[in-house]
């Protein structure tokens, strides 16, 4: 569980981590949109090879990125069963059994798992080069003009911040109490349905137990400290935008406009 | 054949960037039916030394010895239930493992994992429990409703009823009261003698180590830097300095006396020896 890829800061120094947090959100949305242009697999061709560009400029490990997209196998193998149950559409691949595989089935598999890939690698490409806390600032900033329309823009950072700061205290806490549950006998692989069930809720209970009192101690220690939420405060870390976030944007842009053209016009 | 360990090396999240070496190539064998204290700062691999112990880590390279059985990096997690039947790990914050609706609930929980009977653990749990000082009247109650000794307490029990050759505890007195920490540390003095438990105990107090263990093992980046009697330990004044160790006040205090012209017999170690041995000398 401590080799956890998905949406985890990878502490480097590059270009692309030096970009501006709203900046890369921004651009993280017009990306993502780009992944839904139907522009086939061209298109997906295109954003590929940007993305994985990216990922390169930040110094990223590819098979960091892989390991990141594991948990989707098993998805993507249930996902290759329904469809091949489903659809019924496109020349015959072959038959057995009595069961026909058609080839929409698997180029439909394939369609959905280039998305996946590329929207987990976009993804990666944020989380990655973006320490949590910076995220949390550049959302705050993102939401701030929302506040007109009643978003408490500063409490959802918060909240994702606290969220984000307790990810790896609960993962850490998980394994302790994994650990002296397994000193104690348990075996979350083997054993039967009730003793596992007994296993889980050996896991759980405890887990919830330190999770409430971590928060009730949290919310006294903000408390104490005199945390209001609506306050007017300064930052110690100042957001700034540079030339080379408007370029990133504008390449950004580009490609989508580019992916557009090539799905609707020609 | 006692607890050793060959050579052994583990190194967390190997090939990532967070990559750490918590232990290099320890060589190490814990003697039998003692009470092993298991120190050194912190990030020194106490911790992860421990979990060896029952093989909640498998080292990635060298073997750990336990009793009749040779763990390595190579074995199958599921062989090794037997194993954690004779070697009882207690982590730091054990309070924090109690799940349980009752207490006796809790306590039993360990033994039926190892298979023994409804009846037997039952008489299991309600004889730990008195053992580790906690009144049977409680039995009934929820744990999570008691004081932070009484669940530590309870939690050693959980652990004390699957009967181990071998008890492994980290950090026990950690964040207690010192007239509860001294009371517990007593209770691990006393499953050593009456009831034949080797002990093993990862702690940073001195005075604890002094008073109440046999043997000492010193833990430093990752190597075990020294293992030897307590008693040979504390007189080997240039290795605790050079180890950054603070002496217990007690051989402080002798030492300051033996500065001052009043040497006094070796081996004195616990405050009311030292006061009579004194008294002994300036009465008339």
């Amino acid at each position: 569980m401590s080799n956890i890829a998905l949406g985890r800061y990878i502490p480097l120094d590059s270009l692309i981590h030096k970009l501006d947090p709203r900046m890369k959100i921004i651009a993280m949305f017009f990306l993502l949109i780009a992944v839904f242009v139907p522009a086939g697999y061209p298109g997906y061709g295109v954003l590929g090879v940007f993305i994985v560009s990216v990922l390169l400029i930040a110094k990223l490990r590819l098979n960091f990125i892989f390991r990141a997209m594991k948990p989707m196998a098993f998805m993507l193998v249930f996902l290759l069963m329904i469809n091949v149950l489903v659809l019924r559409t496109g020349y015959v691949l072959f038959s057995f059994y009595g069961f026909t595989v058609y080839s929409d089935a698997i180029y439909q598999t394939l369609y959905i798992t280039f998305r996946l890939a590329l929207m987990i690698m976009i993804t990666t490409a944020l989380t990655a080069t973006t320490k949590p806390l910076d995220l949390t600032l550049a959302i705050e900033d993102l939401l701030g003009p929302l506040k007109r329309f009643g978003v408490p823009a500063h409490e959802i950072a918060m909240m994702i911040s606290i969220a984000l700061r307790f990810i790896p205290t609960l993962i850490e806490e998980t394994q302790r109490i994994m650990k002296a549950q397994a000193s104690r006998g348990v075996d979350l692989k083997e054993g039967k349905f009730k003793e596992k069930i007994m296993a889980i809720l050996s896991l759980i209970v405890p887990l919830f137990v330190s999770s409430f009192q971590r928060a009730e101690d949290l919310a006294d220690a903000m408390e104490a400290r005199g945390y209001v939420p609506s306050a007017t405060r300064t930052r110690y870390k100042q957001l700034k935008r540079t030339l080379k976030d408007y370029i990133m944007l504008f390449i950004v842009l580009l490609l989508l406009g580019g992916l557009i053209t090539l799905a609707f016009v020609v | 054949m006692p607890i050793a360990f060959e050579k052994v090396s583990y190194t967390y999240a190997p090939g990532t960037p967070f990559s750490y070496a918590a232990l290099k190539e320890v060589d190490l064998a814990i003697e039998m039916g003692k009470i092993t204290a298991i120190i050194g700062p912190t990030g020194s691999g106490k911790s992860t030394l421990v979990q060896h112990l029952n093989a909640l880590l498998q080292p990635s390279d060298g073997q750990v010895l336990v009793l009749d059985r040779i763990i390595t990096h190579a074995d199958k997690p599921k062989q090794l239930k037997s194993l954690r039947k004779n070697v009882g790990l207690v982590f730091q914050f054990p309070e924090y493992q109690l799940f349980e609706e009752t207490v006796l609930k809790d306590v039993m929980f360990g033994p039926l994992n190892f298979g023994v009977s409804e009846e037997e653990a039952k008489k299991r749990a309600m004889e730990t429990l008195t053992v580790v000082g906690i009144d049977p009247s409680i039995a009934e109650k929820s744990p999570l409703d008691l004081s932070g000794g009484q669940k530590r307490r309870i939690a050693i029990a959980g652990i004390l009823a699957i009967d181990p050759k071998v008890l492994v505890l980290d950090e026990p007195t950690a964040g207690l009261d010192p007239q509860g920490s001294k009371s517990m540390m007593q209770l691990f003095t006393q499953l050593n003698r009456q009831y034949e438990k080797t002990v093993l105990i990862v702690t940073h107090d001195m005075e604890h180590v002094l008073n109440y263990c046999d043997n000492v093992v010193v833990m430093q980046d990752g190597k075990c830097v020294t293992h030897q009697t307590v008693k040979e330990f504390f007189n080997d004044g240039k290795l605790l300095h050079e180890l950054n160790i603070k002496v217990p006040n007690v051989l402080r205090f002798k030492e300051s006396l033996a500065k001052g012209g009043m040497s006094l017999p070796e081996g004195i170690s616990d405050l009311q020896t030292l006061a009579k041995a004194i008294a002994g000398r300036i009465k008339p």
